[in-house]
């Protein structure tokens, strides 16, 4: 299993329906993209920070392995804000570019940070057979959900025969290492249509008509939870409009 | 390489959800149609969309002796055509964005357009154009999966550049910083891509021939004959 999944299977917020946990992690993006990244987006970070830490229990050291990924790409992206091409000399610094480059940074962080909360407390396995309601082609949630549970038993496949490749000294010279990864390549494509395959016969011997039923843990809509939620987002807006104005 | 959440301003970010929306709509029609005529397909679209997953999951090693992750965009494109590419992308992405933390959910549309559309498109076209030509299946192969990997990275470089104008000189001066630092650098990577992508098929042309000509990669006849040769064999 992929660590934010196991961390969402055993999140304290699990058992919670996953519109709860949509109207607050995906409300917080939707506002640090949209508020001014000073204060907005920064207000948007330290709010997501405390839930994720503090009531959602999410792991601090599982939380910053995760939120890195994001931040490498958001610096290397907001660096080229910070030079200009063209004008006097052929390259420079841009004039205002450290803030741009700062903006950018928090307003990043801070939609990131929105997700990962989302992310942290909800299984992807609540999530997807839920989207039928949301209008998602019955079809395509069937096949995400295939291609869902097979991946993890994919890339177990695929540790235990790099493992395999590395014993057998399947790593030690450049062209060894590029005959594993291809025989990587193509093992995971020949076990991934052996399995479908015996899915399909398996599945044949129960009476598959083409739909896969699959149990969803029952979970209600708390409109407790949701309505304070929409009074955070609510607060988080109205305290950046009164701020901008002296911070700026 | 996904943009990440929150790089792009919010009407980027839609726009490119625009932008990806009827390719991905086709791809799901063609996907509901392929279900519905074939139930079992689900199972095997499944497990494409996993292995797509898995691939992008391998670290390669560059050609400058760096690492990196395949797109697996071209090989997709060969074997499961740009339409259902499209979408098993799309899915793909989304477990990026939800599971990895690489990508984002408002930046989705965007990093759609460049890894599932524009990729396996330019990929595919490619290899369609060079297989009428009767240049080599492998050769054909490694031009399909570097011209996917890097068309991916310079269409996300114009997505950069459009999103933040460079202060003097614009658009192109933009494109040029963000193309020397996500395309330019890519190009090892995409030979790479290319070199893994040719050997990962001839190990399947010798192990899956059965599944890549029910793929449509060989020609159906082919596999007549190697079926005559092999009962002709025993």
């Amino acid at each position: 299993m992929l660590p934010i999944d196991e961390a969402a299977h055993s999140s304290r917020w699990r058992r919670r329906h996953p519109v709860d946990k949509a109207v607050l992690g995906l409300g917080l993006t939707v506002l640090a993209i949209s508020l001014p990244p000073w204060p907005g987006a920064a207000l948007v970070m330290m709010t997501a920070l405390t839930v994720m830490l503090g009531p959602a229990g999410v792991p601090g050291r599982r939380l910053w392995r995760a939120y890195r990924v994001p931040l490498g790409f958001c610096v290397t992206g907001a660096a080229t804000l910070l030079v200009r091409v063209g004008g006097d000399g052929f390259v420079g610094l841009a004039e205002g570019g450290p803030q741009r480059a700062g903006e950018l940074l928090l307003r990043t962080s801070a939609a990131s940070l929105g997700v990962l909360l989302f992310a942290f407390t909800t299984p992807m396995s609540d999530l997807l057979p839920r989207l039928v309601k949301a209008g998602v082609p019955a079809p395509v949630v069937d096949v995400a959900l295939v291609t869902y549970r097979m991946s993890f038993l994919l890339l177990d496949s695929v540790r235990s025969v790099r493992q395999a490749q590395a014993a057998r000294l399947g790593h030690t010279t450049r062209a060894a290492a590029w005959r594993s990864l291809a025989g990587l390549g193509a093992t995971a494509f020949v076990r991934a249509f052996d399995r479908a395959a015996r899915l399909q016969n398996g599945l044949a011997g129960r009476g598959y008509d083409g739909t896969l039923r699959v149990l969803v843990p029952k979970a209600r809509v708390s409109a407790r939870f949701t309505t304070a939620s929409a009074a955070l987002l609510a607060a988080l807006i109205t305290l950046t409009l009164v701020l901008e104005g002296p911070l700026s | 390489m996904h943009i990440a959440e929150g790089f792009l301003p919010p009407a980027h970010a839609i726009a490119w959800g625009v932008a990806s929306a009827p390719f991905v709509v086709h791809g799901v029609r063609s996907l509901t149609r392929e279900v519905k005529e074939h139930p079992e397909s689900t199972l095997l679209l499944g497990a494409s969309g996993a292995f797509t997953f898995v691939l992008s999951a391998l670290k390669l090693p560059s050609v400058t002796g760096s690492c990196s992750h395949p797109t697996g965009t071209g090989l997709g494109a060969i074997l499961f055509r740009p339409p259902i590419m499209a979408v098993l992308g799309t899915i793909t992405l989304l477990f990026q964005a939800l599971l990895l933390a690489h990508g984002g959910l408002t930046t989705l549309g965007a990093n759609v357009f460049s890894m599932a559309i524009v990729g396996p498109w330019a990929g595919y076209a490619v290899y369609r154009l060079l297989r009428r030509t009767g240049v080599p299946l492998m050769v054909a192969v490694f031009f399909a999966a570097f011209v996917a990997d890097l068309s991916t990275y310079c269409v996300t470089s114009v997505q950069l550049a459009l999103a933040f104008p460079d202060p003097s000189s614009g658009f192109l001066g933009a494109l040029g910083k963000f193309g020397s630092i996500f395309a330019v650098t890519q190009i090892p990577l995409a030979v790479s891509e290319g070199f893994l992508t040719v050997l990962v098929m001839r190990l399947l042309a010798q192990s899956s021939k059965g599944e890549l000509t029910r793929l449509g990669v060989f020609p159906a006849d082919e596999r007549k004959r190697t079926e005559t040769t092999e009962a002709v064999a025993r």
